[in-house]
């Protein structure tokens, strides 16, 4: 059962669409306590059989790279809302959603499980993602 | 916010261009605000006075978004996006601290209530008295 979850920053500049693979509740919701997740309430989620589409207006986007380097962390650069991150790898561009910052009504009621990530090493953190994380696809739009 | 004793705790953004200092008791009511903004940003507000908050590094940095009344002033890193206090509607003369952001909240008893911002004209007159400055 396919189901399409659309969100939106707090502006409006950075929309979201999630395509699942199944139903949401289905779907883990990771409440990260990296230092960049805890100091943005990250709620996290993706779906490897499923699609991630994150789409800004032309200069909306702002790409924030720590720790490892390898994933850029997308936020609104006009209201700040997280909303989530993409990477490149091997298999193509995958990546998660924040389901707080583009408040998505499916996961209202759920407690974010707790996750650390902490001393992996960089073959596993992407072993990981690229198991986890949606096939993503980051779109910019041109000032025409 | 509580009586007792203050002590200045740290925090800032994550990429470190942004830091502050608020004057904290070691119990500190903090509220979780259902509106559509704080919903987006997971802000957990403890609301201070103006004498007991400071911008230590990186005010000229900070951006800033405004929406509907214009009243509230919401500020974030410009780096790393993470919004570690702004200036709240409900009390423009004082600041909300984000308690997500604080170095460490060892020590520290946070009471977390919520508040419904949603409805927010009913509500907002219950917070005014925590930005009072002490007689």
């Amino acid at each position: 059962m396919t189901r399409r979850l659309h969100g939106a920053c707090h502006c409006g500049a950075i929309r979201v669409m999630m395509e699942c693979s199944t139903t949401p509740e289905k779907l883990q919701l990771r409440a990260c306590q990296c230092g960049f997740c805890r100091r943005h309430g990250g709620l996290l989620t993706s779906d490897p059989d499923g699609q991630l589409h994150i789409e800004g207006t032309p200069g909306s986007i702002h790409r924030y790279r720590f720790g490892q380097m390898q994933a850029d962390y997308i936020f609104c650069n006009e209201c700040g809302a997280y909303i989530g991150a993409v990477a490149d790898t091997d298999v193509g561009t995958i990546g998660f959603v924040n389901v707080r910052g583009v408040d998505f009504d499916a996961f209202h009621d759920r407690v974010g499980e707790k996750m650390n990530f902490e001393g992996e090493t960089i073959a596993e953190r992407q072993a990981r993602r690229k198991a986890r994380w949606s096939p993503a696809v980051l779109v910019e739009l041109r000032q025409n | 916010m509580s009586d007792g004793p203050l002590t200045w705790r740290s925090g800032g953004c994550h990429c470190g261009a942004v830091r502050f200092e608020a004057a904290l008791p070691a119990r500190v009511e903090a509220q979780s605000c259902n509106c559509s903004m704080c919903a987006k940003t997971g802000f957990v507000h403890i609301i201070v006075p103006e004498s007991r908050f400071r911008i230590t590094r990186g005010a000229e940095r900070l951006a800033e978004y405004t929406f509907n009344t214009g009243v509230a002033k919401h500020l974030f890193c410009p780096a790393c996006g993470v919004k570690g206090f702004y200036r709240p509607r409900s009390n423009p003369d004082g600041w909300s601290v984000n308690a997500r952001c604080l170095d460490t909240t060892e020590g520290l008893e946070l009471v977390v209530e919520a508040f419904d911002g949603q409805n927010w004209e009913a509500n907002a007159h219950s917070l005014s008295h925590l930005s009072k400055e002490p007689a």
